[in-house]
């Protein structure tokens, strides 16, 4: 130990270790830190997971049927056997479903007209009315899908019905017919397109994103603002010593995290893992990397606590929000918005986790986004070390 | 007192002084404001060097850039022959310091354990293991801490925090020490006990010291030192060299009727003080008889009673520099004689005798009785019962944490009491409706001003809070500017006004509805001499004049002199509660008087002195402070011990008691029976 300490004047572990083990001890102990760094990233996996779906199930709808033959029950039992909408009930006027919409008891009501049964059985084409809350255009667009998959469903079980008794044909030699081009589905990475399996990654992504810069930029800046760092200014401790060693029970911290969120995402959301594990786990330790050095430069500008709260607030969460591809994907993304989102490491980390939870891609694909992730946590950790001083101005 | 002669015969050994630090045109700004400027200074090496200053004065700045940890801009600081320009050098001369920052404990690790803060301190600075047990258990138990090694930080009293700041700070051996105010706002006792720990320690190890403090009271501590103002040295030498800057004689004296006595004083003299009845009046370039007759001459057809030539105090001298340069704030329109201004408060003039001890029950004003606050398990006020009588100055005097702001906030009805009651005029505070708060006036710790408002703004906008009309707003805020000698100010920002300045702003914003109760919660903390001087003024009118009932809080304990009563509060108790005067007779009858020894070789004069068995004995620099019943026979034992030890004794002379020597006699007292009991 003594000749190593001798061998190098400028890296000492001894120092470095003085200072990380002080650092872990303070934040085990602070419950409000301790809080900070291990309750709210899983609170967060929760509230997200549990409430960031983009699967419409379940929408609570009514039907008006004016005809109430058996055709338009028929009908209507096309939507209320379904898992996507949630039956409330029939109505006689549209007069009585008014204040349930407008208090979102409902979100879309049937309206079959009367002669239904008599029309289509003659022959002639009848127009069945849907009214869709429009409030949220992206879960209307979606009803909207659902509605027609299911009328068309029935339009041509109707037709098939209606022409295999005329004709005398065997009904699925009808539907050849009527159907010539058939389109054949198959969804890639996520058959079932449960959303939820794209999401509990990319909140990985999101909550490894502001958890690490958040803790950081508050550990240094406490210091400063307790005036604890005059320790650090006083003694011998080099800036590149103090750095490692307060930053890395963080990195530590962040990929405890990082196993947790992993555990969550897996078992509870029931993401599919179906890429490296190894190289997932290193490449998200650079990422942990990275994302604590955008808290230690936080930290180097920021004077007070709060400060650093909202500074790194807005430089993580906006970013993790809208340039990561969380939500939209990059490249539907504006022009302008693309830059900014290749300018930010979240992007990059977003292609591993869904290479690796999803499409089971190793480092082959994916080492251009490992390469530029490096890259960002050599330049925050450079720009950290030189911008910070033991000697400041003020 | 006060022959040079006789310090530099007793100086330090006669072989060339060692310069430690040299630091010459020294200035140091933070954007436009220019906190240090051109500055020089040396330190030799084992001396123990202050800095003694009010807030703002540039100490800190000094500190800190000697400790290589802010930069500056002008001038060179050399330590140990390195010239400190660059973080680089900087780090060259850096295992060689100790540097304790500002602040009560702020710079250890609250969760940490005592143990675990020192280990750390040792860690950073690579102390070997085996001499960092060595010393570690030698220093915790030359502090006394030991028995509290495993205890968190943050559970330790403010003087146990200072002493663990001192060990970390000592825990690498260096051999310069650099503490910034490290016995602000500690209790006396600590304050005595941590000296008594560091003047040891720098002896055995040969350590020198630059210490910063504010409390003009600790001059006699250094060696050498420099008194700080605004950015500059006003002088700087061995402390009696600068007592013999301004020389003159300190005379003390009471006077029937006050008042004309001091509007009188006030015309000739330009330091006038009232502490309680007494007042004070520093007579420059003048000797004891001759400052007596110049005194005696300007009252006269005025009652004087006990007048009494002594020697000034620093503060004196302090006081006396900055008027020869004209730093005071003092606004040449400003009312040195009354209070009663372009519309002055009624005149509720008090007759002397309500100040009487046996004054009615109606007289009381604020009553206190058993008073508890518990905040959880621990006890911030501990069953505290005093009365205070219509138009008294009283006075809380204890350290940070011993229970005054919780007292006056459950006087005041901010807090409500665990149990006991406060009573004030008459109204018991727990259940006091609105009215009551119209009639006390408060002002919190923090000046409570809004800092982004002009100063008129910021009296109406106290004016509405109170529901004042527009003609009476009009009438208080001239009233306020006239009383707080704040014209010439009324359009500045309050944040921008200097410390003094402001906080007479906030005095008046207390005072705008007239209130007849007033409570002042630390107010002079951070004022300069001169600003603390004026205020006490002011009070003492709206105390005399006005018949206005004060109760404060402070942790100076020079200043509690200024009032007619007090109470010494230690640990959420009162130890004591009389007038100043009783406190020090008391003293004197219970302990003695105090005495000051001179001798050529004061460390072994102490060991010596400590054996025969003295009270109190305590170094303060180069004298030895002890108190004793008997002077005369105390003055021949000191000689017969120390003469047997070959110590050739320079001076002996008694010194008045200070508040400080009676604070720190009732806790010790109240100490050793408790242990008693506890055995």
């Amino acid at each position: 130990m003594k000749r190593m300490m001798n061998m190098n004047r400028f890296i000492n572990i001894r120092r470095i270790w003085a200072v990380a083990s002080k650092e872990w001890l303070e934040i085990v102990r602070d419950r409000l830190f301790f809080a900070l760094s291990f309750i709210v990233p899983v609170v967060l996996m929760l509230l997200f997971g549990f409430g960031l779906s983009f699967d419409v199930e379940n929408l609570p709808f009514a039907i008006i049927d004016r005809d109430n033959s058996a055709l338009s029950r028929d009908y209507a039992f096309q939507y209320i056997n379904s898992r996507y909408f949630d039956f409330k009930g029939y109505a006689f006027d549209q007069r009585d479903l008014d204040p349930l919409l407008t208090d979102n008891k409902l979100r879309m009501f049937i309206v079959i007209p009367e002669h239904f049964q008599k029309q289509l059985l003659n022959g002639r084409p009848v127009t069945v009315q849907t009214h869709i809350d429009g409030t949220y255009p992206f879960r209307a667009n979606t009803a909207k899908g659902y509605v027609s998959a299911i009328n068309h469903s029935f339009s041509m079980s109707l037709m098939t019905g209606h022409f295999s008794k005329r004709y005398g044909l065997r009904p699925d030699n009808v539907q050849t017919i009527l159907q010539p081009v058939k389109l054949g589905v198959r969804y890639l990475y996520n058959q079932s397109l449960n959303s939820i399996w794209s999401v509990a990654p990319k909140l990985i992504m999101a909550i490894l994103l502001i958890s690490p810069p958040f803790l950081t930029a508050l550990g240094v800046v406490r210091e400063k603002e307790s005036g604890s760092i005059y320790n650090i200014y006083a003694s011998t401790v080099s800036r590149l010593e103090f750095l490692i060693g307060k930053l890395s029970p963080y990195v530590l911290i962040s990929s405890i995290n990082a196993v947790l969120l992993f555990v969550f995402a897996r078992f509870l959301y029931g993401a599919p893992f179906k890429g490296d594990l190894l190289f997932f786990a290193l490449a998200t330790v650079l990422y942990v990397i990275c994302t604590t050095g955008i808290g230690l430069v936080v930290s180097v500008f920021a004077k007070t606590q709060v400060a650093a709260m909202i500074v790194s607030a807005i430089v993580t969460v906006v970013p993790a929000a809208l340039y990561s591809g969380v939500i939209i994907p990059i490249p539907s993304l504006s022009e302008y918005a693309q830059v900014a989102a290749h300018l930010l490491p979240a992007m990059y980390y977003t292609q591993i986790v869904l290479g690796s939870f999803l499409k089971g891609v190793g480092l082959a694909a994916l080492w251009p986004d490992v390469l530029i992730l490096g890259i960002y946590a050599v330049i925050l950790f450079l720009a950290g070390y030189l911008l910070f001083t033991k000697r400041p101005r003020a | 007192m006060g022959c040079a002669a006789v310090v530099k015969e007793s100086g330090r050994s006669p072989k060339a002084a060692v310069s430690v630090a040299r630091i010459s045109g020294f200035v140091k700004k933070y954007r436009q404001n220019v906190a240090v400027r051109n500055l020089d200074l040396e330190i030799h090496a084992g001396e123990i060097y202050g800095l003694i200053g009010p807030d703002g004065a540039g100490k800190s700045s000094l500190i800190k850039a000697m400790a290589g940890v802010l930069s500056f801009d002008q001038g060179t600081v050399n330590l140990f022959g390195t010239n400190i320009d660059s973080e680089k050098s900087a780090e060259i001369v850096k295992p060689r310091i100790g540097f304790m920052p500002q602040g009560l404990g702020l710079n250890l690790y609250p969760n940490l354990s005592v143990e675990e803060n020192i280990n750390f301190f040792a860690s950073l600075r690579l102390v070997p293991a085996d001499e960092l047990a060595r010393r570690k258990q030698k220093l915790l138990s030359v502090t006394r801490l030991d028995r509290f090694k495993d205890r968190p930080m943050k559970n330790l009293s403010g003087g146990m925090k200072q002493k663990l700041g001192l060990v970390c700070t000592l825990i690498h051996e260096p051999e310069l020490i650099i503490l910034d105010e490290p016995t602000t706002g500690v209790d006396p006792v600590s304050r005595r006990d941590f000296w008594s720990i560091l003047t040891d320690l720098l002896r055995e190890q040969g350590i020198t010291a630059l210490i910063s403090t504010a409390y003009m009271d600790e001059a006699t501590r250094f060696h050498r030192m420099s008194l700080m103002f605004e950015g500059e040295v006003m002088a700087k030498g061995e402390p009696d060299d600068i007592l013999n800057l301004v020389p003159g004689t300190v005379v003390s004296l009471h006077a029937d009727p006050q008042a004309r006595a001091v509007s009188r004083l006030k015309e000739q003299f330009l330091q006038v003080e009232s502490l309680g009845s007494t007042l004070r009046v520093f007579v420059e370039n003048k000797l004891p008889n001759a400052a007596v007759q110049a005194v005696v001459a300007a009252l006269d057809g005025i009652g004087i009673k006990d007048i009494q030539p002594a020697a000034p105090e620093l503060e004196d001298v302090f006081v006396a520099l900055l008027h020869q340069r004209h730093l005071t704030d003092d606004a040449p329109d400003c009312p040195q004689d009354s209070l009663s201004g372009p519309a002055a408060l009624q005149p509720v003039t008090l007759k002397p005798e309500s100040l009487n001890p046996d004054a009615l029950e109606s007289d009381i004003a604020i009553k206190a009785e058993a008073l508890t606050k518990n905040f959880g398990d621990f006890c911030a006020v501990d069953k505290i019962s005093f009365c205070v009588r219509q138009g008294e100055i009283f006075g809380l005097l204890g350290a940070n944490g011993a229970g005054k702001t919780t007292a006056i906030k459950i006087l005041n009805g901010i807090l409500t009491p665990t149990s006991g009651y406060g009573q004030v005029a008459g109204v018991d505070m727990r259940c006091a409706g609105k009215d009551i708060k119209n009639r006390i006036g408060y002002m919190s710790q923090l000046f409570s001003l809004y800092q982004d408002l002009t100063v008129v703004e910021n009296i109406r906008l106290y004016s509405g809070i109170y529901g004042l009309s527009r003609r009476e707003t009009r009438e208080r805020i001239a009233w306020v500017i006239h009383m707080a000698g704040l014209s010439g100010y009324e359009k500045k920002l309050a944040g921008r006004l200097p410390m003094g300045v402001g906080q007479r702003l906030a005095l008046g914003c207390a005072l705008v509805h007239r209130p007849r109760i007033l409570f002042l919660d630390e107010p002079t903390s951070g004022v300069d001499p001169v600003g603390r001087r004026r205020f006490w003024d002011i009070l003492f009118k709206l105390s005399r004049e006005d018949g206005v009932t004060i109760m404060l809080t402070t942790h100076y304990m020079s200043e509690s002199e200024h009032c007619d009563r007090l109470a010494l509060m230690y640990a959420g108790r009162i130890v004591a509660d009389a007038s100043p005067l009783e406190m020090k007779e008391a003293l004197k009858n219970d302990a003695g008087h105090l005495l000051s020894v001179l001798t050529g070789q004061p460390l072994v004069a102490l060991k010596q002195l400590e054996k025969s068995g003295f009270d109190g004995v305590a170094l303060f620099s180069k004298r030895i402070h002890l108190l004793s019943k008997d002077p005369g026979a105390a003055e021949k034992t000191i000689r017969s011990v120390l003469g047997r030890g070959r110590i050739d004794v320079v001076d002996i002379a008694e010194r008045p008691l200070s508040m400080e020597d009676v604070f720190v006699y009732r806790v010790l007292e109240l100490e050793k029976g408790e242990k008693g009991l506890e055995a």
